[in-house]
């Protein structure tokens, strides 16, 4: 069946227990899947738009109350909407970073926070991780090393709650505690965490927080939150005071670093119908993190299988080593490797890269307690099916 | 189609194997019926 052309309907996640590392967190609420039928137009949010004609002031639809909502459900000051996570890093990094200016992200950082640095000149500098895990010491470590190296200290620090590799949890308080002895400015990653569990940014002592729409707020892609303190809110939220040459033309309130406005349709209708919903399911993480490890056990029950991920787990994305388990398997079976995907979708499993039997990721988030169990015993039963030792 | 939105959330949460129990039997029933009566109105108000 066709959406329209050569669109297929996609129906991963009516037909199939989606378990792709990425998507589960972005997966739409009921109601955001009714706002974005009526707000699919183009600049749908903009029917009421009024003078100062800024986004973030739009009174109908609520848009001016769901971005003070935003601010005080991550305990921060002021909140803007962004396209997406990355948007966030761009515009702090078009803030702060100059060009030659050092700046310290970490061994399992984003390569957007990467680039969202090289964008503006600014040299990296990475804290090492010990186990994959990031520590306070390694991060004073590495803030004296590029204190040395560049006279002064970095201008920036990007660092994620839980990484998108091993979704481990890295000591982020005590590591914002170090940055602020050199008034370095820090920027929280919350992608794996905005929107799925508590954030409190003001009791971290954050500089800023980025979360993900589309990864872990139930909305529509490219979608995200920027956070910041009242303090900072005058640099990374300042409005343009440009007058033109020719024409002498000036541009109000419009943000620099926003590029004015920055969502306007259906991204954001998305987010703010999916928003009342998120800020309840966050209270429900100890729930999710019961699930997950639920299947975490019956993986560990399998022979030669290891999780590659801190345990006892803290997130429900892991990272799984089954070389001595199902790529074992693969090396005799006639699919190869893709005899694992295809046994998974066979029992209407999916979001595990095809082929994939070596090392691999998945997300057990947004699960029933039903499907977790089903997951549970489908990755067991694949296994006794290939003669794996269980137990 | 918020209807049909409701069910797609239900088969979302209930999949792969569908089986709704009888909590679940008796919403998808109320969303059928609602989506029969809207389906009914459309007829009369297009149709006719």
């Amino acid at each position: 069946m066709k959406c329209a052309g050569p669109i297929d309907v996609r129906d991963v996640d009516e037909s199939y227990i989606n378990i792709d590392p990425i998507q589960v967190g972005g997966r739409l609420t009921a109601e955001a899947m009714k706002a974005v039928i009526a707000y699919g137009d183009g600049y749908s949010v903009c029917d009421n738009c009024r003078k100062p004609f800024r986004l973030d002031q739009i009174k109908t639809p609520p848009v001016d109350q769901f971005h003070q909502d935003l601010a005080s459900f991550l305990h921060m000051d002021v909140a803007r909407v962004v396209p997406g996570a990355r948007r966030g890093f761009q515009a702090v990094a078009g803030t702060y970073v100059q060009k030659g200016d050092p700046v310290v992200i970490t061994a399992l950082s984003h390569y957007t926070e990467v680039l969202s640095v090289e964008g503006n000149g600014g040299i990296l500098r990475e804290i090492p991780d010990r186990d994959n895990i990031i520590t306070a010491d390694a991060a004073a470590a590495t803030i004296e090393e590029v204190s040395r190296e560049f006279g002064r200290p970095p201008v920036l620090l990007f660092l994620d709650h839980f990484d998108y590799q091993y979704g481990n949890e890295h000591e982020v308080k005590e590591i914002i505690r170090v940055a602020h002895q050199y008034d370095i400015p820090v920027l929280y990653n919350g992608a794996y965490t905005v929107g799925i569990m508590p954030v409190d940014g003001k009791a971290l002592g954050a500089d800023f927080v980025v979360g993900s729409g589309h990864k872990s707020m139930a909305a529509p892609a490219p979608s995200g939150v920027l956070a910041t303190t009242e303090e900072r809110a005058d640099e990374v939220f300042r409005t343009t005071v440009t007058k033109t040459d020719k024409t002498s033309r000036t541009f109000g309130v419009k943000e620099v670093e926003m590029m004015g406005c920055t969502l306007m349709g259906v991204t954001l209708i998305g987010m703010m119908a999916s928003f009342p919903r998120v800020r309840e399911r966050v209270d429900r993480w100890d729930q999710e993190l019961i699930n997950g490890n639920l299947v975490v056990e019956a993986l560990r029950s399998i022979g030669g299988t290891k999780i590659r991920s801190e345990y006892p787990r803290k997130h429900t994305l892991t990272r799984v080593d089954t070389l001595n388990s199902f790529d074992k398997v693969a090396q005799t079976h006639k699919k190869r490797g893709f005899f694992f995907s295809s046994a998974l979708r066979d029992r209407g499993i999916a979001g595990i890269i095809p082929g994939a039997t070596k090392v691999w990721k998945y997300n057990t988030y947004g699960m029933t307690r039903n499907q977790a169990e089903y997951l549970a015993k489908s990755f067991v039963e694949i296994a006794e099916e290939h003669g794996l030792p269980v137990g | 189609m918020f209807l049909f939105t409701d069910l797609r959330v239900m088969l979302r949460e209930t999949a792969p194997v569908h089986s709704l129990d009888p909590a679940g039997r008796e919403s998808a029933e109320k969303i059928l019926q609602k989506i029969e009566s809207q389906v009914s109105i459309l007829r009369e108000e297009l149709l006719q």
